[in-house]
């Protein structure tokens, strides 16, 4: 029989070829050059076995902390796929338990139940997820960020002031890591109604592209109710968050930054996508027009990363998710005040991108191509008036708010640009034609 | 003006048939028929509970089927067509009012709660009816409108002319108009008063509905007990049930909207004595057109099981489903599901896509026709569409697949599903008749004259057979569906047939599965059986025109198997991961859940 440093050794030997085939693992684009375990905490150290493990990744010179959990008792080694030894991670936690350095905790007002089995769940792209029963999602996530994780400390602030618009927070796992007490696992209550918004859209997508002569706001499976009360639901969150954790206006200096920042990342996508090209001039223009935004700009903690995946339909209406940033940026860039125009912003790319996304690889089609873009502007206008008759005082209506939204808007399509240019050149046309639209159609 | 005094003066065509106020009595009292006046049915066997798994089949006896040759419908006509109904699987038969009446409102308005309407036949007509249905199974209620009577009722025309006779106060009389101010009026585009003057008395009288009704006054104890009595005349002929028309009006208070209050429910709680009392086994199902969370008061007092009325129609469904599958979302009916409260163990849903008389966006309260008007405005096709009366077939474009998709929802969503005459066929409707008798055609039984409804000459039918290409009655009718195997008839004869053999359907609790994808809507029915097993039925329905796949979390029933229901076949059985299936557009799936080992029972 084996014991867990054994475990623990075999596991190394092995994850330099491991790492690269899991779909969480965020670094693909360069060959694993050396794994070194962190951390190591012995959750069960007899039959099976169950190892807490964090190790680093070398790659080039990039160094990165990932979360594993280790068992002997299935083929890969990865514990989250057997079931029972999923459900030990949430014994641990309803019991408050600690071990071996790692803190398992519930929120102090719940009781979690014991003894339930877990699966993953397979449409999480960076991390782990896994439920148990129908009442609970354990995420797990894979690359640690130093400290606590703005996922958890946000939705947290948001339950304490009764955001109904999110799922309830219901318990933790941390551990240290470097010193930093670390958020690996995060419980929230799990929503077996619910549907994801890029689901619910493309549904009215497909829906209006099946029909010959109707206009999006005639055919049956029109969104723009749906576009709105998100709008209504995005708009209470940042109220929400504004009431629990605060909120400041922006100086000049921030507002220099943040255009100095468009124009930086402009001009570095443009040297690698020439087709941005054309239409530097203008954008450099949007950017610099975001300084003219008239009043005060109110900063704020925002979700960071909002588009339609990262909000779910219930039958009690909208709720938004994986409030952890840009999993690509820096922590201090996540965890900063920013504009809630972001989180508007990032919606109405995302309305663009559900309205082209069965366009994409097609032939060229007008009929459909003015359909699509028909359905964005319903909906990306239903959204926004949704938004804007919720909205908190200071944050106000987004179109009165016209130079910087836009600004917002085509800073993530340069975003998106290069995004495709690398990983799907065939999409490259979504946001360059958006791009392409807002500049050519000014302030709306 | 005063010519005629006799009380039964505006009762036509009862001539030589008994009827109320033929007679006055020494009391002053009018003369009514009493049931021991007639032969009595034989009993349907006593099975409490029966009209929880019942499938009610709405008919019109005026649509149904002519005995007599006049262009009428009439109760022999639809006695006749018992063999049929027995042999499409219906339980129960409701029958919209058969009752004498000038019908100025459908029926409605009844004259006479103890005669019926000469064109329909005789009290002794609908006895025979009882007896032939109960006979083959099947149950009869007809609908009863406590509120108000016909102006033509004989206990009106006494009112009115003898204000200090027994009858002066069996109705709301005032000397002006101001009392309850804040009742609204109920139907705006016709009446602009819930006050109309009587130049006979000289008084006001209280109408919640059009002023040829005007409304009983239940403050007046001799009324209660003439309206129970009315109950207990059709009761002891051996009726099943009543399906209490506009049940939230019968009391008035100074100061409230005159709706729900709870005197109303006190006398519907004695409705429900007499029935449980005297004639355990009968059912009383209230029309109260209001969301779920209101209608659930008229089931009564939840830790008794529910002692007002047995079943109530689920109003808001029937719209969502429609807009469900428009939208290819199943959150319109998740929605309204998951707002329906729990009901009292004694207690079901009645459920229904079509009936002669929709709801409208006029039958309910401001705040309701908000909700509405926020949920279904920003679809103007389906504004154009609710409120209007079609038939399910062309609502739904004349769509097998559809059609198909709707009546399996009807018949494994929560309730007792009543379907609409004809229906079944997916018969037509004929919008120039306009909205009212759109959907009141003759049923199409044959290819023959008159579509086999009647032996008239054609011109002296109640309303045209539908003779279009499309849903003609030549090529769409009972008889050429009976001889097809695929036809509609025999799919929905079949889907009947299923559904009775899982209880599961019936008194199920029942769930929302939820899943990944928005356009697929499934759910479980648990029944647990006497025997403490349960039958667990898994429903999955695509709401999509187009093929859809779904994963569903079905790790609680790991290790079981579904079984398909209509087939039988057995399906891969239920691990830890999710379940996928894939659905044809507007394809649905019924199926049991078996241990993983066991072979699948019949039920």
């Amino acid at each position: 029989m084996t014991g867990p440093h054994d475990l623990v050794d075999k596991v190394l030997a092995e994850l330099p070829a491991w790492l690269p085939a899991q779909r969480w693992f965020g670094g693909k684009d360069r060959p694993v050059s050396a794994v070194r375990p962190l951390r190591t905490g012995v959750l069960s150290a007899a039959d099976p076995l169950l190892v807490h493990l964090v190790v680093e990744v070398a790659q080039a010179d990039r160094r990165e902390p990932y979360q594993l959990l280790v068992t002997d008792r299935v083929d890969n080694y990865d514990a989250t796929t057997d079931p029972e030894l999923a459900g030990r991670l949430l014994d641990l936690i309803a019991e408050n338990a600690s071990v071996d350095g790692l803190v398992f905790e519930h929120e102090p007002d719940v009781r979690v139940q014991t003894g339930l089995r877990g699966r993953p769940i397979t449409s999480e792209q960076s991390n782990t997820s896994l439920v148990f029963g129908s009442q609970y999602i354990l995420k797990l996530f894979r690359k640690l960020t130093l400290g606590e994780n703005p996922d958890l400390v946000l939705q947290r602030a948001l339950h304490r002031v009764g955001c109904e618009h999110i799922a309830q927070p219901l318990g933790s796992i941390t551990g240290s890591l470097d010193g930093q007490t670390t958020t690996v696992g995060m419980l929230q209550q799990f929503l077996p109604d619910a549907v994801d918004g890029w689901a619910m859209a493309t549904t009215s997508v497909r829906d209006l592209m099946a029909e010959g002569d109707l206009h999006a706001d005639e055919v049956g499976g029109d969104f723009a109710g749906e576009a709105q009360r998100l709008g209504q639901a995005v708009a209470t969150v940042h109220a929400d968050l504004q009431r629990a954790l605060g909120s400041a206006y922006a100086d000049d200096e921030d507002i220099d930054r943040t255009v100095r920042a468009m124009v930086t990342r402009l001009d570095s996508v443009v040297e690698s996508v020439p087709e941005l090209a054309p239409y530097v001039p203008a954008l450099r223009e949007a950017f610099e027009q975001a300084r003219d935004t008239p009043g005060e700009i109110a900063v704020q903690h925002i979700h960071g990363d909002l588009h339609l995946g990262q909000v779910l339909r219930t039958v009690h209406g909208w709720l938004l998710i994986d409030f952890e940033g840009e999993p690509g940026a820096p922590i201090a860039e996540r965890t900063a005040l920013r504009s809630p125009l972001r989180d508007v912003a990032g919606m109405l790319r995302s309305f663009d991108y559900a309205a082209h996304q069965l366009l994409v690889g097609q032939p060229e089609d007008h009929q459909l191509a003015v359909r699509a873009l028909e359905w964005a502007r319903r909906n990306r206008a239903a959204f926004t008036e949704g938004y804007a008759e919720a909205a908190a005082s200071s944050v106000g209506d987004p179109r009165g708010r016209g130079h910087l939204l836009r600004a917002f808007e085509l800073d993530k399509a340069v975003y998106e640009v290069a995004y495709e240019y690398a990983n799907r050149p065939e999409w490259l046309t979504v946001p360059l034609s958006s791009i392409a639209r807002i500049t050519g159609e000014g302030t709306r | 003006m005063a010519e005629d005094p006799r009380p039964d003066a505006a009762l036509t065509g009862l001539e030589g048939v008994p009827h109320t106020g033929e007679a006055i009595g020494a009391d002053g009292l009018l003369v009514e028929p009493q049931a021991e006046d007639f032969r009595s049915a034989k009993l349907a066997p006593r099975e409490p509970g029966w009209f929880k798994g019942a499938v009610f089949y709405e008919v019109l006896v005026r649509a149904f089927s002519d005995s007599n040759g006049d262009g009428t419908g009439d109760l022999r006509g639809l006695a006749s067509r018992l063999d049929y109904l027995e042999w499409l699987g219906v339980d129960c038969l409701w029958l919209p009012p058969f009752y004498a009446s000038p019908l100025r409102d459908g029926g409605y308005d009844i004259s006479d709660f103890r005669a019926v309407l000469p064109e329909f036949g005789s009290v002794e007509d609908f006895v025979y009816l009882l007896d032939e249905a109960h006979r083959r199974g099947i149950r009869v209620i007809t609908d009863l409108v406590l509120n108000h009577t016909s102006d033509a009722h004989p206990w009106f025309q006494q009112s009115r002319a003898e204000p200090d006779g027994p009858y002066g106060n069996y109705y709301v009389w005032s000397d002006d108009d101001q009392r309850y101010p804040d009742a609204r009026i109920i139907f705006v585009d016709t009446e602009t008063s819930n006050w109309t003057y009587d130049p006979v008395r000289g008084q006001f009288y209280w109408h919640r509905f059009f002023s040829h009704q005007p409304d009983l006054n239940f403050e007046n104890p001799d009324v209660q007990e003439a309206m129970l009595d009315t109950l207990r005349f059709w009761l002891d002929l051996g009726i099943d049930g009543f399906r209490l028309d506009a049940v939230p009006y019968l009391f008035e208070q100074e100061g409230t909207n005159c709706e729900n209050l709870p005197r109303t429910h006190d006398f519907l709680k004695r409705c429900r004595k007499v029935v449980d009392d005297e004639y355990p086994g009968r059912v009383l199902l209230a029309e109260a057109n209001q969301w779920p969370s209101d209608v659930v008061e008229y089931f009564g007092d939840p830790e008794v099981g529910g002692d007002e009325c047995h079943m109530a129609f689920h109003f808001p469904l029937m719209p969502r489903i429609f807009m469900a599958v428009r939208r290819e979302s199943r959150f319109p009916i998740s929605e309204i599901l998951a707002q329906t409260p729990e009901i009292p163990s004694g207690a079901q849903w009645g459920i229904f896509l079509r009936n002669h008389d929709e709801l409208t966006l006029e039958m309910v309260t401001d705040e309701e026709r908000d909700y509405m008007y926020a949920e279904y405005a920003k679809d103007p096709r389906m504004k154009a569409n609710i409120g209007i009366r079609r038939r399910l077939a062309p609502l739904l474009e004349n769509d097998r697949n559809q059609q198909e998709l709707f009546t399996a929802m009807l018949l494994s969503l929560p309730g007792s599903p009543v379907l609409y005459y004809g229906d079944e066929i997916g018969m037509g409707d004929n919008i120039w008749l306009g909205d009212r008798d759109a959907v009141r055609t003759p049923m199409q039984w044959t290819p023959d004259r008159n579509a086999g409804f009647s032996s008239c000459d054609p011109g002296r039918i109640y309303l045209p057979v539908i003779m279009d290409p499309v849903y003609g009655y030549q090529a769409l009718n009972v008889e050429a569906q009976l001889n097809n195997q695929s036809s509609l008839l025999n799919w929905t004869r079949r889907m009947i047939e299923v559904r009775k053999q899982h209880h599961a359907l019936a008194e199920g609790d029942f769930t929302d599965l939820g899943g990944s994808n928005p356009s697929v809507l499934a759910y479980r029915r648990r029944w647990r059986r006497p025997d403490g097993r349960e039958d667990i039925v898994l429903c999955v329905n695509n709401l999509s025109r187009f093929p859809q796949p779904v994963e569903l979390d079905l790790s609680e029933h790991r290790d079981s198997r579904p079984v398909e229901l209509t087939g039988g076949v057995r399906f891969p059985a239920i691990g830890d991961l999710s379940y996928l299936l894939t659905l044809p557009g507007h394809g649905f799936y019924w199926f049991q859940l078996v241990e993983a080992d066991d072979e699948g029972e019949a039920r």
